[in-house]
């Protein structure tokens, strides 16, 4: 599925706004499953410098600096994305969840490791690390219990705009059941972390308008996340999508991944000056239409 | 001696000085029991007088101290040492660089994962882009204990930081001064060219000539402000906050007066990971910093991720990793550490818990602690959580410290040691601080705090041999000079602390003066009916400068009225808070002002404050009378500090700023005293009242006695107000204080620059004041009528001052975070 991908930001300032810098996961990440096939970052205001480069996690990451008053900055990523996920395995065939822990324990998991460990938006919960344990009794094959997990929670919490604020904790995520696709993955993060299955937060968006038959999904037109899961050394990565209860297949692009939100937040910057600000975002993401 | 029992410093096991311990056993023995316990005291009080604090944290500022017998160390030793942690410190510089890059020790299993991503110190936007060939450590610590085998290991490795050099040096400089004698029985090593060599070596660091050095501070919050200060100093190079700094085209510049001035390396002293708000966690730093680091325009030591390798649980990887790493074996060891998280040594530990020291397996910063100081119910809750998680603990064999002899109450006695050593780089290798910092340990302290805080500390003397330069008696004590610089290079915002410190002063001295007054009158058995309206009028002045609640002011006579003066110096009074004020300018400025100034400042404020809280109560007939010593007091201090800044400091930089706040500051105060007193209702028809007005702005400007010589008793409103506003030879008119201003804000200012010459407006309405006054028909009335054009005048002064402040102080607003907040909480 080849798709155009087009994400503005948009900062009104109060007022003049001196020196600024920010840093922007908004490059599509290429990968075997996602080709870019072309990609580009326009700023208004240009910027008076830019960098590019990979952090960490081997994300693409820009760095803007802005060093003359401005009243408005708008960043634009535009890019042109061929997308064909591998179909995942048969969940039966998967290996046991505990096998999977223990791999990420050794050292052919040591990449893999980063993710089994509590971070600052994903923070360990015991509510959740039981939430979890009901997807996986003993010996349970580790996908099978994703995609129960997946699914209870798209089943048991509720999508709703505005109950959650700049960083919930999974602690209120848990208890009033509700949240966003950031909650959700920070919630579904937290859960298989705390029984020691390694679990990655992926941003990225989904497609604005759903296949023909489908319904409308939740988190189109805006910045999407959802969940890098972790089958062992043999099979890899899969993404799972709580907010929609969906394995992900040729319905979304990927941008980068991290621990969390923290890691990978589109677009984030340091203002000086600036006064109150107010911020308008737009994704489109259409199916390419000349390819059809 | 038993294997158990500690080893003695001092004695050999025959009860012998040990031969570097010789000629200082000899000296102590000498001075004798009761010189050594006075010297304590002694070294205690000059501690205290020099302002040297330690911080418990959450808690005040307390006293440094420091026991007057040094821990000599052999210079065969001392060279092991340094060889042993030179090793070491290149053992952690190939970790972090691995760990920082390709991280083989993780694919190959050497280090286990939990040391590295379970870690808060791995900060992960360091690990791209950074140049391979720049180190990660430039300076390292290692805290250490001596075992009963004589060997010292290391307990707790200190990279993020390490902090506590400032601390020796004072030691070895106060000890020297205080107890001579211990210093002519041995030869010792000196400490300076260690700071000498560090010094260059930093200057070396950077990437383009001409750029500056500086150390990176959190602040006078920090609670290591003073070793800041002090080290800033030592190595001669600037003091800097995030905010002092800002980042242009990739390049980091310090934000002075007269511009960006370039910064290329920066000692950092400051968490690592608090630098850049950016990329970093928290609010504090200077946004672009990672990235001034990455492009190479600025170099940063210890990097920001150094900390890394402080992880207790590390310990037990070392002997492996010097193996793989180096080829070669540890010299130096570390108390031997178990990581918990491995297979089944956790079950080791948990079967006999009071056997180890437990430490959190990644945070170097915890205070160990020890199962056998526990009760058994904590013990049991110690035991349970390790069990619970067992790969984020980290336990080490249970040390017995060697012990050497502290003055104590009752003589000499012997108390367990750490030792604390400090090596830097320089270019080639690594070298120690040829002393250090030990501490006394006591039963309760934990063995390997971030520094010795409460405890008492030792200075570390490492023996001359034939091949070291010698450090004599004299030339011991180089007192460090502070870095005084033109008017240009200083930071906007130590500028601004100057103007403040100027401003408070005067605000402090002008509200004394008020009170003095007041209490005269208040003292005076049966005052006439002009004293009671003087009074009624000084309540009002205290009342507009905030010292005196607006309702009692119009209460002459009133008995409350004593009480409510008096008010302004008890807790959270208004002549507290200003001390108070005071205080802070003066810590913020440790690091501008001379130690004498400083030490004088500190002391004379810390005096103050103590005669303000031992004022007696409010019905205690002697609470006036020592209101009124205490205010002559506070016009003594600073009319100390006025004398001590011309003295002292170098006109400019910092000294026009306090000037120039100083006179602002007086300037108004004049306006609003004089707009005070001549505002009396119905005083134009009772030439009387004015009369008494105008003859009480004389007193309050020390100007009584110019008045008499001049025109005698007779007081008439022109020529007073001439005196008080217009007479440029008056140091205590309005017209002196802004032609000051103006020659002050001449030097401060570009050629050519228009701001001193928006002063001459306002000198000549304070001309044309007592001109139409002197005109009038009735000089009387025409001075009852000008408390309004007083207050304009005052006014248009603070609109001076404003434009002065944002001029020179806030060249940049405040930085704030956005895009964390709102991106994707829009709905999805």
């Amino acid at each position: 599925m080849k798709y155009r991908v087009r994400h503005a930001t948009h900062y009104a300032y109060g007022s003049a706004v001196e020196l600024a810098t920010h840093v922007v996961h908004l490059r599509p990440r290429p990968l075997p499953w996602q080709r870019v096939l072309s990609e580009r970052i326009v700023t208004e205001p240009a910027a008076a410098r830019r960098r590019d480069g990979l952090d960490h996690y081997d994300n693409l990451v820009t760095w803007l600096f802005l060093d003359l008053p401005h009243a408005d900055f708008e960043v634009t990523a535009e890019s042109v994305v061929e997308v064909a996920y591998p179909p995942p395995p048969p969940a039966e065939t998967t290996p046991a969840w505990e096998a999977v822990v223990a791999a990420a324990q050794g050292p052919e998991g040591w990449r893999e490791a980063e993710f089994r460990f509590e971070s600052p938006m994903a923070e360990a919960n015991a509510d959740a690390t039981a939430y979890a344990a009901a997807s996986f009794p003993p010996g349970t094959p580790v996908l099978v219990g994703l995609l129960d997990l997946n699914r209870r929670i798209r089943t048991e919490f509720r999508f709703r705009a505005g109950v959650t604020g700049i960083s919930t904790p999974v602690a209120q995520i848990i208890q009033k059941r509700e949240g966003v696709c950031q909650d959700f993955s920070h919630l579904m993060i937290s859960a298989l972390r705390g029984i020691g299955l390694p679990a990655r937060y992926v941003s990225g968006y989904i497609r604005t308008r759903p296949p023909p038959g489908q319904p409308r999904r939740q988190g189109a037109d805006q910045s999407h996340a959802w969940v890098g899961c972790w089958l062992g050394p043999e099979l890899g990565w899969i993404d799972l999508d709580p907010t929609n209860g969906l394995v992900v297949q040729d319905e979304h692009v990927v941008l980068g991944w991290g621990r969390d939100f923290g890691d990978v937040s589109p677009v984030r910057g340091i203002i000086l000056g600036g006064g109150d600000h107010s911020l308008t975002v737009t994704v489109d993401l259409e199916p390419d239409d000349e390819s059809h | 001696m038993t294997a158990d029992s500690p080893l003695d410093e001092m004695a050999d096991g025959s009860g012998h000085a040990r031969p570097h311990w010789r000629g200082l056993q000899a000296a102590i023995f000498s001075l004798g029991r009761g010189v050594l316990a006075e010297r304590a005291a002694m070294l205690e009080q000059a501690f205290a007088e020099e302002g040297i604090t330690a911080f418990l944290p959450g808690e005040q500022a307390v006293n440094w101290r420091c026991d007057p017998i040094p821990l000599p160390l052999s210079a065969a030793e001392f060279a092991q040492l340094e060889a042993g942690l030179g090793q070491r410190a290149t053992l952690l510089e190939a970790i972090l660089s691995d760990l920082y890059g390709p991280r083989d020790l993780l694919a190959e299993g050497v280090l286990p994962t939990d040391l590295v991503y379970g870690n808060p110190a791995f900060l992960r936007p360091c690990r791209n882009g950074f140049a391979r060939a720049d180190r990660h450590l430039m300076f390292y610590a290692a805290d250490l204990l001596r075992g009963p085998d004589g060997q010292w290991r290391v307990l707790a490795d200190r990279t993020g930081q390490a902090s506590g050099i400032a601390y020796a040096l004072e030691n070895r400089r106060i000890l020297s001064r205080v107890v001579p004698e211990l210093f002519q029985a041995q030869k010792i090593q000196q400490l300076r060219p260690f700071l000498e060599t560090t010094g260059e070596a930093l200057q070396a660091l950077s990437p383009a000539d001409g750029a500056g050095v500086a150390l990176l501070t959190g602040g006078h919050t920090d609670p290591l402000w003073f070793e800041h200060v002090m080290l800033a100093r030592e190595l001669s190079i600037g003091l800097v906050e995030g905010g002092d700094l800002t980042i242009r085209g990739g390049v980091v510049f310090l934000k002075t007066l007269r511009g960006l001035q370039r910064i290329g390396v920066l000692l950092r002293r400051q968490a690592g990971n608090r630098i850049d708000p950016l990329e970093l966690a928290g609010a504090s730093g200077t946004p672009g910093l990672l990235d001034a680091i990455r492009s190479g325009a600025v170099r940063v030591v210890n990097g920001p991720g150094a900390a890394l390798v402080e992880a207790p649980g590390l310990a037990a990887f070392l002997p492996n990793l010097c193996r793989r790493l180096l080829n070669e074996d540890l010299l130096t060891p570390s108390q031997a550490t178990l990581w918990l998280g491995e297979g089944a040594v956790v079950r080791t530990v948990l079967r006999d818990l009071e056997g180890w020291v437990i430490r959190p397996a990644v945070d170097g910063a915890a205070a160990p602690v020890l199962p056998t100081l526990l009760s058994t119910e904590d013990r049991a809750e110690l035991a349970a959580r390790i069990a619970a998680n067992p790969a984020r603990y980290a336990a080490s064999v249970a040390p017995t410290p060697s012990v050497m002899p502290c003055v104590g109450p009752n003589g000499l006695e012997p108390k367990p040691v750490a030792l604390r050593m400090f090596l830097s780089f320089d270019g080639t290798r690594w070298r120690a601080l040829p002393g250090g910092l030990a501490r006394a340990l006591s039963e309760e302290d934990a063995l390997a705090g971030r520094l010795p805080r409460n405890a008492l500390s030792k200075d570390v003397w490492v023996l001359a041999d034939e091949s070291t330069a010698v450090q004599g008696v004299l030339g011991l004590a180089t007192p460090a000079l502070a870095i005084r610089r033109a008017a240009g290079d200083l930071p906007s915002r130590v500028a601004d602390n100057f103007f403040w410190l100027g401003r408070y002063l005067e605000r402090l001295e002008a509200s004394a003066r008020l009170q003095r007054a007041t209490i005269a009158r208040l003292l005076r058995p049966s005052p006439t009916p002009r004293e009671l309206s003087e009074q009624q009028l000084l309540c009002a002045c205290l009342s507009v400068g905030g010292m005196l609640p607006a309702e009692f002011a119009a209460m002459p006579g009133s008995t409350m009225v004593g009480a409510m003066v008096l008010r302004a110096f008890r807790q959270h009074g208004a002549m507290r808070s200003l001390l108070g004020d005071v205080s802070r300018q003066v810590d913020q400025l440790r690091d501008r002002l001379t130690g004498e100034m400083h030490a004088v400042l500190t002391r004379s404020l810390r005096v103050l404050g103590e005669e303000m809280r031992r004022l007696p109560a409010d019905g205690d007939s002697r609470a006036l009378e020592q209101a009124s010593v205490l205010t002559a007091d506070v016009l003594e201090f600073a009319a100390a500090v006025a004398g001590l800044a011309a003295e002292n400091m170098v006109r400019g930089g910092g000294r026009l700023f306090l000037d120039f706040g100083r006179r602002v500051e007086r300037a108004q105060a004049i306006l609003q005293e004089l707009a005070v007193v001549l505002d009396q209702p119905g005083a134009v028809n009772q030439p009387g009242r004015i009369e008494a007005g105008l003859r009480l702005a004389l007193e309050l400007r020390d100007s009584v006695i110019t008045y008499r010589s001049r025109y005698l008793a007779v007081l008439q409103p022109a020529p007073a107000l001439d005196l008080i506003l217009a007479d440029e030879g008056n140091p205590r008119g309005l017209a002196f204080q802004l032609l000051t201003a103006r020659d002050l804000l001449r030097e401060i200012v570009e050629d050519g620059d228009q701001l001193p010459a928006q002063i001459d407006p306002l000198l000549s309405e304070a001309r044309a004041i007592v001109r139409d006054v002197l005109a009038a028909r009735d000089q009387m009335v025409a001075a009852a009528r000008l408390p309004d054009r007083l207050r304009a005048l005052e006014a248009a002064i603070g609109v001076l001052s404003d434009r002065v402040s944002r001029r020179y102080f806030t060249l940049l607003p405040v930085a704030r975070s956005v895009g964390m907040d709102a991106d994707i909480r829009g709905a999805a």
